[in-house]
Protein backbone atom coordinates (compact mmCIF):
# COMPACT_ATOMS: atom_id res chain seq x y z
CA UNK A 1 0.00 0.00 0.00
CA UNK A 2 2.91 2.44 -0.09
CA UNK A 3 2.07 3.55 -3.67
CA UNK A 4 -1.03 4.91 -2.57
CA UNK A 5 -0.39 8.40 -2.48
CA UNK A 6 -3.71 9.24 -3.62
CA UNK A 7 -5.58 10.32 -0.64
CA UNK A 8 -3.05 12.74 0.39
CA UNK A 9 -3.02 14.03 -2.80
CA UNK A 10 -6.63 14.20 -2.93
CA UNK A 11 -6.97 15.89 0.26
CA UNK A 12 -4.49 18.68 -0.53
CA UNK A 13 -5.85 18.99 -3.98
CA UNK A 14 -9.17 19.73 -2.50
CA UNK A 15 -7.93 22.06 0.37
CA UNK A 16 -6.62 24.20 -2.92
CA UNK A 17 -9.66 24.07 -4.37
CA UNK A 18 -12.01 25.38 -1.45
CA UNK A 19 -9.36 27.97 -0.93
CA UNK A 20 -9.96 28.72 -5.24
CA UNK A 21 -13.43 29.23 -3.99
CA UNK A 22 -12.90 31.42 -1.52
CA UNK A 23 -11.07 33.59 -3.56
CA UNK A 24 -14.16 33.43 -6.55
CA UNK A 25 -16.45 34.45 -3.66
CA UNK A 26 -14.43 37.40 -2.87
CA UNK A 27 -14.01 38.53 -6.52
CA UNK A 28 -17.75 38.45 -7.56
CA UNK A 29 -18.56 40.26 -3.92
CA UNK A 30 -16.45 42.97 -5.00
CA UNK A 31 -17.62 42.88 -8.25
CA UNK A 32 -18.75 46.74 -7.97
CA UNK A 33 -15.63 47.77 -5.60
CA UNK A 34 -13.69 50.74 -7.14
CA UNK A 35 -10.20 49.61 -7.50
CA UNK A 36 -10.55 46.31 -6.47
CA UNK A 37 -8.26 44.22 -8.58
CA UNK A 38 -9.46 40.63 -8.63
CA UNK A 39 -7.39 37.65 -7.23
CA UNK A 40 -6.60 33.66 -8.15
CA UNK A 41 -4.15 30.95 -6.99
CA UNK A 42 -1.67 30.07 -8.83
CA UNK A 43 -1.75 26.47 -10.36
CA UNK A 44 -2.35 23.17 -8.43
CA UNK A 45 0.89 21.92 -10.19
CA UNK A 46 3.07 24.93 -9.80
CA UNK A 47 2.22 24.39 -5.56
CA UNK A 48 3.25 21.05 -6.16
CA UNK A 49 6.55 21.14 -8.31
CA UNK A 50 7.86 24.06 -5.15
CA UNK A 51 9.69 22.40 -3.16
CA UNK A 52 9.23 24.20 0.12
CA UNK A 53 12.10 24.27 2.74
CA UNK A 54 10.93 24.37 6.51
CA UNK A 55 13.00 25.16 9.22
CA UNK A 56 14.19 22.33 11.17
CA UNK A 57 12.72 22.33 14.88
CA UNK A 58 15.59 20.80 17.16
CA UNK A 59 13.87 22.35 20.10
CA UNK A 60 10.90 22.38 21.38
CA UNK A 61 10.99 26.42 21.87
CA UNK A 62 11.60 26.72 18.17
CA UNK A 63 8.84 28.46 16.14
CA UNK A 64 6.38 25.76 14.36
CA UNK A 65 6.28 26.58 10.30
CA UNK A 66 2.91 27.78 9.94
CA UNK A 67 0.67 24.74 8.12
CA UNK A 68 -1.85 24.70 5.78
CA UNK A 69 -1.80 24.85 1.86
CA UNK A 70 -1.43 29.11 2.54
CA UNK A 71 2.28 28.64 2.32
CA UNK A 72 2.70 26.83 -1.10
CA UNK A 73 0.26 27.97 -3.27
CA UNK A 74 0.21 32.26 -3.69
CA UNK A 75 -2.41 34.31 -4.20
CA UNK A 76 -1.73 36.28 -7.61
CA UNK A 77 -3.40 38.96 -9.26
CA UNK A 78 -4.88 37.27 -12.41
CA UNK A 79 -4.82 38.78 -16.10
CA UNK A 80 -8.03 40.75 -16.11
CA UNK A 81 -10.56 40.30 -19.10
CA UNK A 82 -11.34 43.58 -18.60
CA UNK A 83 -10.70 46.97 -16.38
CA UNK A 84 -13.85 49.15 -15.77
CA UNK A 85 -13.62 52.75 -15.36
CA UNK A 86 -13.16 52.98 -11.81
CA UNK A 87 -10.47 50.74 -11.93
CA UNK A 88 -12.11 47.27 -11.14
CA UNK A 89 -10.89 44.35 -12.92
CA UNK A 90 -13.34 41.57 -11.75
CA UNK A 91 -15.26 40.01 -14.48
CA UNK A 92 -18.19 38.23 -13.94
CA UNK A 93 -18.40 35.62 -16.54
CA UNK A 94 -14.69 34.45 -15.79
CA UNK A 95 -15.95 34.21 -12.43
CA UNK A 96 -18.66 32.37 -13.20
CA UNK A 97 -16.38 29.95 -15.35
CA UNK A 98 -13.74 29.60 -12.42
CA UNK A 99 -16.46 28.61 -10.01
CA UNK A 100 -17.63 25.69 -12.52
CA UNK A 101 -13.91 24.52 -12.92
CA UNK A 102 -13.46 24.51 -9.42
CA UNK A 103 -16.53 22.59 -8.73
CA UNK A 104 -15.89 20.17 -11.72
CA UNK A 105 -12.27 19.12 -10.80
CA UNK A 106 -14.13 19.17 -6.72
CA UNK A 107 -16.35 16.45 -8.10
CA UNK A 108 -13.56 14.46 -9.92
CA UNK A 109 -11.58 14.83 -7.02
CA UNK A 110 -14.04 13.15 -4.20
CA UNK A 111 -15.18 10.36 -6.60
CA UNK A 112 -11.57 9.26 -6.98
CA UNK A 113 -11.41 9.24 -3.18
CA UNK A 114 -14.65 7.47 -3.32
CA UNK A 115 -13.72 4.66 -5.48
CA UNK A 116 -10.32 4.32 -3.67
CA UNK A 117 -12.03 4.02 -0.37
CA UNK A 118 -14.49 1.20 -1.90
CA UNK A 119 -11.28 -0.75 -3.55
CA UNK A 120 -9.65 -0.89 -0.36
CA UNK A 121 -13.18 -2.07 1.80
CA UNK A 122 -13.40 -4.35 -0.89
CA UNK A 123 -9.95 -5.59 -0.37
CA UNK A 124 -10.63 -5.86 3.71
CA UNK A 125 -13.81 -7.69 3.08
CA UNK A 126 -12.38 -9.93 0.65
CA UNK B 1 -7.34 29.03 9.51
CA UNK B 2 -11.08 29.36 9.32
CA UNK B 3 -12.75 26.89 6.92
CA UNK B 4 -12.51 28.43 3.25
CA UNK B 5 -15.56 26.78 2.04
CA UNK B 6 -17.56 28.51 5.16
CA UNK B 7 -15.94 32.01 4.52
CA UNK B 8 -16.46 32.09 1.24
CA UNK B 9 -19.97 31.95 2.21
CA UNK B 10 -19.96 34.66 4.23
CA UNK B 11 -18.27 36.69 2.16
CA UNK B 12 -21.18 35.94 -0.88
CA UNK B 13 -23.16 36.93 1.81
CA UNK B 14 -21.96 40.20 2.35
CA UNK B 15 -22.11 41.20 -1.27
CA UNK B 16 -25.92 40.16 -1.32
CA UNK B 17 -25.89 42.52 1.85
CA UNK B 18 -24.45 45.18 0.11
CA UNK B 19 -26.50 44.81 -3.58
CA UNK B 20 -29.52 44.67 -1.46
CA UNK B 21 -28.77 48.15 -0.14
CA UNK B 22 -28.14 49.41 -3.58
CA UNK B 23 -31.57 48.25 -4.63
CA UNK B 24 -32.92 50.17 -1.37
CA UNK B 25 -31.08 53.65 -2.79
CA UNK B 26 -32.38 53.06 -6.30
CA UNK B 27 -35.98 52.41 -5.25
CA UNK B 28 -35.51 55.21 -2.73
CA UNK B 29 -34.29 57.45 -6.06
CA UNK B 30 -37.39 55.96 -8.53
CA UNK B 31 -39.88 56.86 -5.51
CA UNK B 32 -38.90 60.39 -5.04
CA UNK B 33 -38.68 61.47 -8.60
CA UNK B 34 -41.51 63.27 -8.49
CA UNK B 35 -40.46 65.10 -5.19
CA UNK B 36 -40.18 68.49 -5.50
CA UNK B 37 -39.85 71.15 -2.55
CA UNK B 38 -43.10 72.97 -1.09
CA UNK B 39 -41.99 76.31 -0.59
CA UNK B 40 -41.60 78.45 -4.11
CA UNK B 41 -38.22 78.39 -5.24
CA UNK B 42 -36.64 75.23 -2.94
CA UNK B 43 -34.52 72.73 -3.94
CA UNK B 44 -36.11 69.15 -4.61
CA UNK B 45 -35.07 65.48 -3.55
CA UNK B 46 -31.69 64.99 -4.62
CA UNK B 47 -30.88 61.64 -5.84
CA UNK B 48 -28.65 59.16 -3.94
CA UNK B 49 -25.73 57.03 -4.88
CA UNK B 50 -23.90 54.29 -3.00
CA UNK B 51 -20.49 53.62 -3.04
CA UNK B 52 -18.93 49.83 -1.66
CA UNK B 53 -15.11 49.08 -0.13
CA UNK B 54 -13.57 46.03 0.35
CA UNK B 55 -12.78 45.60 4.04
CA UNK B 56 -10.75 42.65 5.32
CA UNK B 57 -12.43 39.97 8.36
CA UNK B 58 -9.73 39.71 10.57
CA UNK B 59 -10.95 36.07 11.76
CA UNK B 60 -10.93 34.66 8.75
CA UNK B 61 -8.84 36.86 6.51
CA UNK B 62 -11.21 37.46 3.85
CA UNK B 63 -11.45 40.29 1.73
CA UNK B 64 -15.65 41.13 2.26
CA UNK B 65 -17.93 43.69 0.93
CA UNK B 66 -19.37 46.81 2.24
CA UNK B 67 -20.95 49.82 1.84
CA UNK B 68 -18.50 52.51 2.42
CA UNK B 69 -20.91 55.55 2.23
CA UNK B 70 -24.23 56.90 0.52
CA UNK B 71 -23.44 60.00 -1.61
CA UNK B 72 -25.70 62.62 -3.03
CA UNK B 73 -25.30 63.61 -6.49
CA UNK B 74 -24.85 66.89 -7.13
CA UNK B 75 -25.76 67.25 -10.50
CA UNK B 76 -27.93 70.54 -11.92
CA UNK B 77 -32.11 69.59 -10.75
CA UNK B 78 -34.20 69.53 -13.99
CA UNK B 79 -36.13 72.70 -14.37
CA UNK B 80 -39.78 72.67 -15.93
CA UNK B 81 -42.37 75.07 -16.32
CA UNK B 82 -45.72 75.06 -13.95
CA UNK B 83 -46.59 78.11 -12.65
CA UNK B 84 -49.15 77.02 -10.57
CA UNK B 85 -47.03 74.31 -8.31
CA UNK B 86 -46.24 75.85 -5.09
CA UNK B 87 -42.51 75.03 -5.31
CA UNK B 88 -42.79 77.38 -8.54
CA UNK B 89 -40.47 80.74 -8.40
CA UNK B 90 -40.77 83.71 -9.21
CA UNK B 91 -40.49 83.13 -13.21
CA UNK B 92 -43.03 80.15 -13.02
CA UNK B 93 -40.11 77.47 -12.75
CA UNK B 94 -40.04 74.04 -10.60
CA UNK B 95 -37.21 72.46 -10.00
CA UNK B 96 -37.42 68.90 -10.40
CA UNK B 97 -35.50 66.27 -9.19
CA UNK B 98 -31.68 65.35 -10.70
CA UNK B 99 -33.27 61.20 -11.33
CA UNK B 100 -33.36 60.03 -14.22
CA UNK B 101 -35.79 57.47 -15.01
CA UNK B 102 -33.25 55.00 -17.26
CA UNK B 103 -29.92 55.45 -15.33
CA UNK B 104 -31.62 54.17 -12.37
CA UNK B 105 -33.40 51.30 -14.00
CA UNK B 106 -29.65 50.57 -15.39
CA UNK B 107 -28.56 50.48 -11.70
CA UNK B 108 -31.23 47.99 -10.68
CA UNK B 109 -30.42 45.64 -13.62
CA UNK B 110 -26.81 45.96 -12.81
CA UNK B 111 -27.62 45.40 -8.74
CA UNK B 112 -29.77 42.60 -9.91
CA UNK B 113 -26.97 40.71 -11.86
CA UNK B 114 -24.40 41.12 -9.44
CA UNK B 115 -26.94 39.72 -6.62
CA UNK B 116 -27.36 36.56 -8.67
CA UNK B 117 -23.88 35.97 -9.35
CA UNK B 118 -23.34 36.12 -5.75
CA UNK B 119 -26.27 33.43 -5.31
CA UNK B 120 -24.44 31.49 -7.40
CA UNK B 121 -21.55 31.85 -5.45
CA UNK B 122 -23.74 30.53 -2.17
CA UNK B 123 -25.50 27.47 -4.03
CA UNK B 124 -21.93 26.63 -5.52
CA UNK B 125 -20.28 26.37 -2.29
CA UNK B 126 -23.22 24.63 -0.77
CA UNK B 127 -22.76 21.81 -3.53
CA UNK B 128 -18.62 21.35 -2.53
CA UNK B 129 -19.55 21.15 0.95
CA UNK B 130 -22.41 18.50 0.37
CA UNK B 131 -19.83 16.41 -1.90
CA UNK B 132 -17.23 16.05 0.62
CA UNK B 133 -20.01 15.11 3.68
CA UNK B 134 -20.89 12.73 0.85
CA UNK B 135 -17.80 10.76 1.02
CA UNK B 136 -19.20 9.47 4.60
CA UNK B 137 -22.27 7.77 3.16
CA UNK B 138 -20.20 5.99 0.44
Amino acid sequence: MDSLYIFGLASQRTSYLAQRQTLVAENVANVDTPGYTSKDLSSFAEALDATELRMAQSQSMHLASLDGLSSTSDVITETPWSVKHSGNSVSLPQEMLKAGEVSREYALGTSVVKSFHRMLIMSAKG
Amino acid sequence: MADPLLSSLKIASSGLQAQSTRMRIVSENIANAQTTGTTPGSDPYQRKMVSFQSELDRVSGAQMVSVDKVNRDDSPFILESDPGNPAANADGYVKMPNVRMLVEMADMREANRSYEANIQVVKQAREIINMTIDLLRS
